[in-house]
């Protein structure tokens, strides 16, 4: 007699026009998919860009990170269609047992594996923070309906800056305490007590020098966006946004942001 | 964290290493995959701002384990440095062999095509910061 196969679901093929996004990053998924026709991009958000990290053609597979447990189903990277594609989903269940099956040395190396990929992308994104269009990165700007500012890496950090006010005589030294910082912008407090001559309004425009770590001085023209009360009332919190910096500031920024 | 009991088994032989010496060489030819039992090892690229390193790994971690999937003509595509001394298990590459074979056919192009990825993914990290003069504390 023969048994009763368990019955799987019928293999899924999906149409996807040029530009269609297939995975979203950040969201819960748990399908697997083979590329069948046509070439997919795998994007990684980074302040707002999508940064192309590779691209993957036909026999391919993307979206098998899900098997990272670690990840918990959360999309790592974004998968976005470049020209017209066919996939075919793969069966998660199937792949899942067969993953579980698998030798405990096979699906440790496996894990190993999964794990470096997560941290190659994101130095990879993260070192594109550095530049705006590295060589070998392409980037592209959020154009559709997925358009929305995403978390872009934001670093906490207790640093003393010297700033003044743009047009203001050169020796004037004021004395700021960076608390956290990012490519775009940072968050600075002002002991109001010691700088009393700066009158700090929104549209304000600040040139900025602090050392990141010794030895890596930043100088940059930044524009104040918001303030309110710091944590005594002495103290002013500024919201501040960075207008420009030298190509060479902006990797030394890009480095020590670097995760 | 302890080493899986599921891994010994497939230890066949030990080896320690000084500090600072290298255990795999990037482009030398090797298809030994070692596992970490003490210590912790430096994982570099070479780029053409010098050495970078992509991963510190640890006890019960891999190094060299891309040989099992042959994808890379028996070279190691990185160097793995002993951070301190360092005991390695150098693993049964036959029994490897022979149960990555075993494995269905989708479940084995899934995982090539993860070490293909990640092959690709390091490739294009240490390119682009080769475009950059990097800071010398970051490749220590």
């Amino acid at each position: 007699m023969i048994k009763p196969e368990k019955k799987l679901p019928p293999v899924v093929r999906l149409q996807y026009a040029k530009d269609d996004l297939i995975i979203k990053e950040g969201d819960y998924g748990i399908s697997i998919y083979e590329i069948i026709s046509g070439k997919v991009g795998i994007f990684v958000d980074s302040g707002g860009m999508n940064i192309m990290i590779a691209t993957q053609g036909p026999g391919m597979i993307i979206g098998e990170m899900v098997l990272l447990a670690g990840i918990a189903g959360r999309r790592s990277t974004s998968a976005r269609a470049l020209e017209n594609c066919c996939l075919e989903s793969l069966h998660p269940t199937m792949l899942l047992n067969a993953y579980k099956q698998m030798p405990t040395i096979l699906r440790l190396i496996t894990n190993q594996a999964l794990r470096i990929q997560v941290r190659m992308n994101k130095m990879v994104s993260g070192l594109s923070l550095v530049e705006g269009q590295p060589k070998g990165i392409q980037s592209q700007k959020l154009s559709d309906q997925w358009v929305e500012r995403r978390k872009f890496y934001r670093k906490t950090v207790s640093i003393e800056c010297i700033f003044r006010p743009v047009n203001s005589p050169k020796g004037l030294k004021l004395k700021g305490q960076i608390r956290n910082i990012s490519r775009e912008g940072l968050h600075m407090v002002v002991d109001l007590s010691s700088s009393i001559k700066c009158t700090s309004i929104p549209g304000d425009e600040f040139l900025i020098s602090a050392y990141l770590m010794p030895d890596q001085k930043v100088n940059m023209t930044t524009k104040v966006l918001w303030s309110k009360k710091g944590e005594t009332a002495k103290t002013v919190c500024l919201g501040i946004a960075i207008t420009h910096m030298t190509i060479e500031d902006q990797r030394k920024l890009g480095f020590f942001l670097m995760p | 964290m302890n080493i899986n009991p599921q891994l010994l088994k497939y230890v066949v032989s030990e080896e320690s290493f000084p500090a600072k010496a290298f255990i795999i060489k990037e482009g030398n030819y090797g298809d030994w995959i070692y596992v970490i039992l003490e210590g912790r090892v430096k994982i570099k690229k070479q780029t053409s701002g010098g050495m970078l390193t992509i991963d510190t790994l640890t006890k019960g971690d891999f190094i060299g384990e891309v040989a099992l999937f042959k994808q890379s003509n028996g070279r190691r595509i990185v160097s793995a440095v002993a951070d301190g001394p360092v005991l390695v298990g150098i693993l049964d590459m036959k029994q490897l062999s022979k149960e990555w074979q075993a494995q269905p056919c989708k479940i084995k192009n899934l995982i090539l095509n993860l070490f293909q990825n990640l092959e690709k993914a390091t490739q294009k990290s240490v390119n682009v910061l080769g475009t950059f003069s990097i800071p010398s504390e970051i490749l220590k």
